[in-house]
């Protein structure tokens, strides 16, 4: 070769050598410290791939205040005027395969197309994946002969593969004929990600749909739609009635998302309110809160109303009546023992709690919202006008209350302030 | 063994494990002997004392003199009590001992054999206080350099226990972990006379019953079974565990043949059912990849028979996978 080639040459290869040593040194993922070097000098592209090119970028050393690009970073730039949604992903990698009819470093693109996608919103989309699986060259990568196929052919290209699979599996994404089509064109049938790929269709469909409560993947972006969702979720009686006491204010009124009116949305099923109906006025009933529900990735926060659990000497005990006829009883009891010495029962006291009545969803914690939801309330229950109400709030966020009467913080995190905040509502302040 | 155990106020000695590899899986369940108790400050608040007196010093003599003092000093307290501690450890232990040549008589564990083999449900875990907190052992990506705490503490008016903290999926800058982000309550292996590791006897039973209370997270239960082979360290058998979240009590039953077979926290090719002959532990983890705070109340942990269910294992193996088996 000509002493042009060998001097770029020579060049690429110590700044190659430099890169490798460097990330050795920083632990950062090689492609990242390699510079924009021409195309012809790819000799060390495929040299340092690790499959934890996964991790997300390492927060920027201070010697270098100029963010160094990743290779082919340029194409996911975000185009003027453009949002960054399937049809911009699908169209960078075609510009990608289009400017590199030989797709070389297509290892590189893949992870960073891999990194990128949650930024794009497409990480649970299946073809995305096969699209970004038909990035990689076809029938190159097959192993010919039996020394081949001992010794792992193509390693990084098959890192590579077995990275976009694994991504998948983590989004829960079942892979289908199509994926399996282009790892055989690309892989082979007996490399790893083959092998990942048979495994992923055989667990992912046993656990795919294992969740007794279910929670869709799409949730509600409203705020009323999510604490109904959570509501319902939360409470096993299908015959309770979701109420919305208080819609917020639309956002175009205010800058901000309705400091004054939140949302109030509440749940009561029949028995709760037949109990609450029940309830002696002379003891008192208490709102708790807030307590933390996750719904898949977002954490809504909710108010109970529950009394106090009556001690045993109050507890009305129920009359059971004659049996008038025998042939038709009354009370009719299967048990699921089938004969004598059957007994299922364990030998524990179960922890016993007061009754819960209501449950509701706020958009403020604080007292004067859920006053308004107690006055709600009370219309559908009009003994609660008896009732006097304490109000048993917890501080600033308060995730991790348990509804104690003492209401002791962790000790290991820092006590946080707490307000406990006893106010009794008597029958007067309830008609204001 | 006796003595380092009542030196550290009866707690087990820290087992330095491995470097979980680089393609761990949150779903790992190794067994680090971790504390997030107050039990390890107390031993280590005599130590800390020493420097600071050293540092109080002036002269290089009342220096080294301090220093003398501070080395003596604690070692003649431990000395007193040292002797005392040998002789109470070795008398617990033959007491142990005792109790179960003499309960053997009577039956497996002291309870009569009638009473055994009619035996349908089975309290095996309950939290009413707080010497049943002692038997779990709670731990978290900390200790490969994550972000998540977690906490153990008795929940409201003593009758159930509550688990919580914050999850954090933030990866250790350590090189070689991608992902991080899970947390764990692990029970303690029962132990008879001489520390010897006993094991729980399920074979009667086919269903395993949890009363909890949770957030709406998703959690995986893991039993390890005899941890004798030292091969089998890693090894446990997994299932999922949803919580609905809401302030009532939910009750979880998970058949004994939903427990599928995992190795290091991948899940293994070769499928085999749980066998109940020789379960040393339970444990729940927490890895949804979902950063926040969290929280699990247990109120007991049962096993019993459900006699509706009467499938033997849930998984089959695949011939492709796993063609050895299929010969």
């Amino acid at each position: 070769m000509s002493w042009v080639q060998a001097i770029l040459l020579a060049r690429g290869l110590v700044r190659g050598w430099g890169g490798v040593c460097g990330a050795a040194l920083m632990g950062a993922p090689f492609s990242q410290v390699l510079p924009q070097a021409p195309q012809g000098l790819h000799c060390s592209a495929a040299a340092h791939k690790s499959k934890w090119s996964l991790v997300p970028r390492p927060p920027e050393s201070r010697r270098r205040p100029v963010k160094a690009l990743a290779l082919h970073e340029e194409l996911f730039r975000q185009a003027p005027g453009g949002e960054r949604d399937k049809a911009s992903f699908v169209r960078t990698v075609q510009n990608f395969e289009q400017h590199n009819v030989h797709k070389r470093g297509h290892v590189d693109f893949i992870y960073l197309a891999l990194r990128k996608m949650r930024e794009y919103g497409v990480e649970r989309d299946l073809a995305i994946y096969n699209r970004l699986l038909d990035v990689f060259p076809k029938e190159v990568f097959r192993p010919r002969n039996v020394i081949q196929r001992i010794f792992i052919h193509y390693p990084r290209q098959q890192e590579c593969g077995i990275a976009v699979l694994e991504q998948m599996e983590n989004h829960g994404v079942i892979p289908n004929k199509e994926t399996e089509f282009l790892l055989i064109q690309i892989f082979g049938r007996k490399s790893y990600p083959m092998l990942k790929y048979l495994r992923m269709k055989l667990w992912l469909p046993r656990f795919k749909n294992i969740n007794p409560f279910p929670v869709p993947q799409e949730l509600p972006q409203d705020p009323v739609d999510l604490a109904k969702l959570g509501l319902r979720h939360m409470e096993p009686d299908l015959s309770a009635r979701v109420t919305i006491y208080q819609m917020p204010l639309p956002r175009d009124s205010l800058g901000a998302a309705d400091p004054t009116q939140p949302h109030i949305v509440g749940i009561q099923s029949p028995d709760q309110q037949a109990a609450l109906a029940h309830h002696n006025p002379a003891r008192p009933v208490f709102v708790e809160g807030p307590f933390s529900l996750w719904l898949r990735n977002k954490c809504v926060y909710y108010h109970i109303l529950r009394a106090d659990l009556l001690p045993p000497e109050e507890r009305e005990v129920e009359e059971i009546p004659e049996e008038w006829n025998l042939y038709y009883p009354m009370q009719l009891d299967l048990d699921y023992a089938r004969s004598g010495w059957d007994d299922y029962e364990f030998d524990i006291d179960e922890v016993e709690e007061g009754p819960i009545f209501a449950m509701c969803m706020t958009g403020a914690h604080d007292q004067t919202t859920l006053a308004k939801w107690i006055q709600g309330l009370q219309e559908t229950n009009p003994a609660l006008a008896q009732i006097p109400v304490v109000f048993r709030l917890a501080g600033s966020t308060g995730e991790l209350l348990t509804s104690s009467s003492g209401q002791e913080e962790p000790p290991p995190p820092p006590p946080e302030g707490q307000e406990e905040d006893d106010n009794v509502q008597r029958q007067q302040q309830s008609h204001s | 063994m006796a003595l380092v155990h009542k030196l550290l106020n009866g707690t087990y000695i820290l087992r330095k494990c491995p470097k979980p590899s680089a393609a761990m899986c949150p779903f790992l369940g190794i067994r680090f002997a971790d504390y997030c108790s107050s039990s390890l400050q107390k031993t280590t608040a005599p130590s800390k004392t020493s420097p600071q007196r050293k540092t109080g010093g002036g002269l290089q003599g009342h220096h080294q003199k301090e220093v003398a003092l501070d080395i003596t000093s604690p070692e003649e307290e431990l000395e007193v009590s040292f002797d005392k501690a040998i002789r109470d450890e070795i008398k617990d232990h033959f007491r142990h001992l005792k109790d179960e040549i003499v309960n053997h008589w009577i039956g497996p564990e002291g309870r009569p054999l009638h009473e055994v083999l009619l035996e349908q449900a089975k309290v095996v875990w309950q939290f009413r206080g707080k010497e049943d907190l002692d038997k779990w052992i709670v731990t978290s990506d900390k200790t490969i350099g994550g972000r998540s705490e977690v906490f153990l503490k008795m929940g409201k008016n003593n009758q159930s226990a509550l688990l919580y903290g914050t999850l954090s999926s933030e990866a250790p800058q350590d090189g070689e972990s991608s992902q991080s982000g899970y947390c764990a309550l692990i029970s303690r292996i029962p132990r008879g006379s001489f520390a010897r590791k006993r094991s729980y006897d399920w074979s009667q039973f086919n269903s395993l019953y949890l009363r909890v209370r949770g957030d709406g997270r998703p959690w995986m239960v893991n039993i390890r079974e005899d941890t004798y082979l030292i091969q089998k360290k890693n090894q446990m058998y997994c299932y999922f565990m949803f919580t609905r979240g809401g302030p009532y009590w939910q009750e979880v039953k998970i058949p004994f043949s939903k427990f599928f077979f995992s190795n290091q926290g991948r899940i293994r090719d070769v499928q085999g059912k749980l066998l109940l002959d020789k379960i040393s532990s339970i444990g729940f983890t927490l890895a949804d990849k979902v950063d926040g705070p969290f929280f699990l109340e247990i109120d007991f942990i049962g096993v019993f028979t459900d006699p509706a269910h009467i499938e033997e294992f849930a998984y089959e193996n695949s011939p492709e996978l796993s063609p050895g088996l299929f010969k």
